[in-house]
């Protein structure tokens, strides 16, 4: 029992190891840097610039963190390729594997460090996009403004980042290129799969299944617009009208999170330093 | 529950076969290098030493066969197995956005040492490897002998009990590779088991006290280097005159006692004989005693590659 729980500990310690290494490799190559700055930015500009130009804000609290929150999808596909797109597949292309592998260092640990990083650095960026947004809410609307509607986007942003980071992370442990693994990464969520999705509703199939699906829910959960009004149409029209469910949400993106990150383990282990 | 099988040996292959689709790398390999030795892992390039050492790494995984350190399945417990074994593996990355502190600050960390400890082995450890004054200083400024050097700093961080290396000069200068030489003779002296893979013949005589010739997949030789140096020997000897000689003195040379056959190139001659040394030796001597103007006399060293075939054509029938 003792000899369990040792190995345990030591498999936690291996994993905390990796994910400390991997998030000083990102402040080292100016990612988390980056991806501050732009999370800042993004925050930032719908405030600053209508109040620079005297345009005036939004009427509501919820109007003005709707416009806001709009960008989050985007700041966690950016964000997602640029710490979890090359984190495995870089260590096979660079051979910083010949390095990084053959240690005492239990591998499912030094992977799952390494996922964790990736969702930490994200994380971060994503807190500080609606803890500005917070701030600007608060400073415009009053304390009042922020709802309890406020909090479900952020969590539901967070779940939509584990979704959006396992999918990303499974293209790093199955691609030999850096470049291939980050740019499929992100056009997966930018593009193949909301096209997809667009091109499903045509022909009249609900595509729950897709994770793009589901990332209107950031700002319809502030109950501003309802995402079947802005969903019907996409690029190539569409006859079919469909309505997420939120709970179908939840269970897919728990299930892209937790599926891929498990697969991910799967070929990564499998993979070998040839 | 992974058994162990401690038998004394550092490193032990047995019957290890490893194929990369149609390609048979290794061929059943099976060795045993005990602990303390400095064995060089030699043959050409595509010889299977690189797949060999990934195998002991746990970078691949045989296709069958097993490998074990210090009596630890490498491949059911790389963990356990690898835990007082640093390595350096062909050519590789290194981070070149952190610094040498804190890229061993890491490691250290893997290998479970304390900070204490982590400080006092880099300083080390970079003395060790002449780059002391670069250890706050980003990797990608450095040279490709210094990555290397670099590299080897981090096989010795944890001061291994066991030392795998693949070819440890490649990309060095004359001096770098003289300095890793000197480093591998002061590591030897430590009890410290190396395992060397190197292509180079006279690299390894000079670090290693046994051999592995390991020749397309299989082991054709395994001996101390004395004995494989002395199969490295021609029974031929190559003599340079003063003059060229004349055709008169040719027949006296060929007449002479010892000598096999002669073959004359300009006032450059090779001599064939027994390849004994005391042979040698007389017929040095005959030719002072009989007044030919001998600048230099040696005996000619084998090519890698006739190495190989003559080796592999005496293991003909199984493995020396």
């Amino acid at each position: 029992m003792t000899k369990i729980l040792d190995n345990i500990k030591s498999d936690m310690y291996d994993m905390f190891l990796s994910t400390k290494f991997e998030l000083r490799k990102h402040y080292r190559r100016n990612r988390i840097q980056m991806a501050v700055i732009l999370s800042i930015f993004l925050a930032s500009v719908f405030y600053i610039v209508p109040t620079i130009w005297n345009m005036g804000l939004a009427d509501t609290a919820e109007e003005f963190a709707s416009t806001n929150l709009g960008f989050v999808n985007l700041l966690i596909i950016i964000s997602g390729a640029l710490f979890a797109g090359d984190i495995l597949s870089s260590e096979y292309e660079n051979k910083t594997g010949l390095i990084l592998f053959p240690t005492p260092q239990d591998h499912n640990s030094l992977f799952i460090g390494k996922y964790l990083a990736s969702a930490i650095a994200t994380f971060s960026v994503v807190t500080i996009y609606y803890g500005i947004t917070a701030l600007e809410i608060q400073y415009v609307y009053g304390i009042s403004g922020m709802g309890i509607e406020f909090m479900k986007s952020y969590l539901f942003s967070v779940l939509y980042m584990f979704g959006a980071i396992s999918l990303i992370f499974f293209f790093s442990s199955v691609m030999n290129r850096s470049i291939t693994s980050t740019l499929l990464g992100f056009f997966s969520l930018m593009m193949i799969l909301p096209i997809t999705e667009s091109v499903l509703k045509m022909v009249d199939i609900e595509p729950w299944f897709l994770i793009s699906y589901y990332e209107g829910f950031i700002t319809d959960l502030l109950g501003v617009i309802e995402t079947s009004d802005f969903r019907n149409g996409g690029p190539f029209g569409s006859s079919a009208s469909f309505t997420p469910d939120f709970y179908t949400g939840i269970y897919v993106l728990l299930g892209y999170t937790i599926i891929l990150f498990i697969l991910s383990l799967y070929f990564v282990n499998k993979r070998r330093m040839e | 529950m992974e058994k162990m099988v401690d038998d004394g040996y550092a490193i032990r292959a047995e019957n290890v076969v490893k194929k990369f689709g149609d390609l048979t790398a290794l061929k059943g390999v099976s060795f045993k290098v005990k602990k303390g030795d400095v064995v060089g892992y030699l043959g050409p390039n595509g010889a299977g030493k690189t797949t060999t050492i990934k195998l002991l790494t746990n970078l691949l995984s045989p296709t069958s066969g097993n490998l074990y350190i210090e009596g630890i399945d490498v491949n059911k417990n790389p963990q356990k197995a690898l835990k007082n074994v640093g390595s350096l593996i062909e050519v590789p990355g290194m981070y070149g956005y952190l610094t040498p502190n804190e890229l061993l600050t890491h490691f250290g960390k893997v290998y479970r040492m304390n900070d204490e400890r982590i400080k006092q082995r880099i300083k080390r450890v970079l003395k060790t490897v002449r780059l002391q004054d670069w250890e706050h200083k980003k990797i990608e400024d450095f040279s490709t002998g210094m990555k290397r050097r670099l590299a080897i700093g981090l096989a010795l961080l944890s001061d291994p009990e066991i030392l795998i290396l693949d070819e440890p000069v490649m990309g060095l200068d004359p001096k770098g590779i003289k300095e890793i030489r000197e480093l591998i003779n002061s590591l030897s002296e430590k009890d410290i088991t190396i395992f060397l893979s190197s292509h180079l013949l006279n690299e390894v005589s000079l670090t290693c006290n046994k051999v592995i010739f390991l020749f397309e997949g299989e082991i054709v030789a395994y001996d101390d280097v004395e004995t494989i140096l002395g199969d490295a020997k021609h029974n031929r000897i190559s003599v340079e005159f003063l003059n060229p000689l004349s055709k008169d003195e040719i027949d006296d040379l060929k007449s002479l006692k010892y000598i096999e056959k002669v073959k004359v190139d300009g006032n450059e001659v090779k001599i064939y004989n027994s390849g004994k040394k005391e042979r040698m030796h007389k017929i040095l001597t005959i030719l002072i005693e009989k007044g030919f103007e001998v600048v230099s006399f040696s005996y000619e060293k084998k090519d890698l590659e006739d190495l190989y075939i003559s080796l592999a054509g005496k293991s003909e029938g199984g493995v020396k």
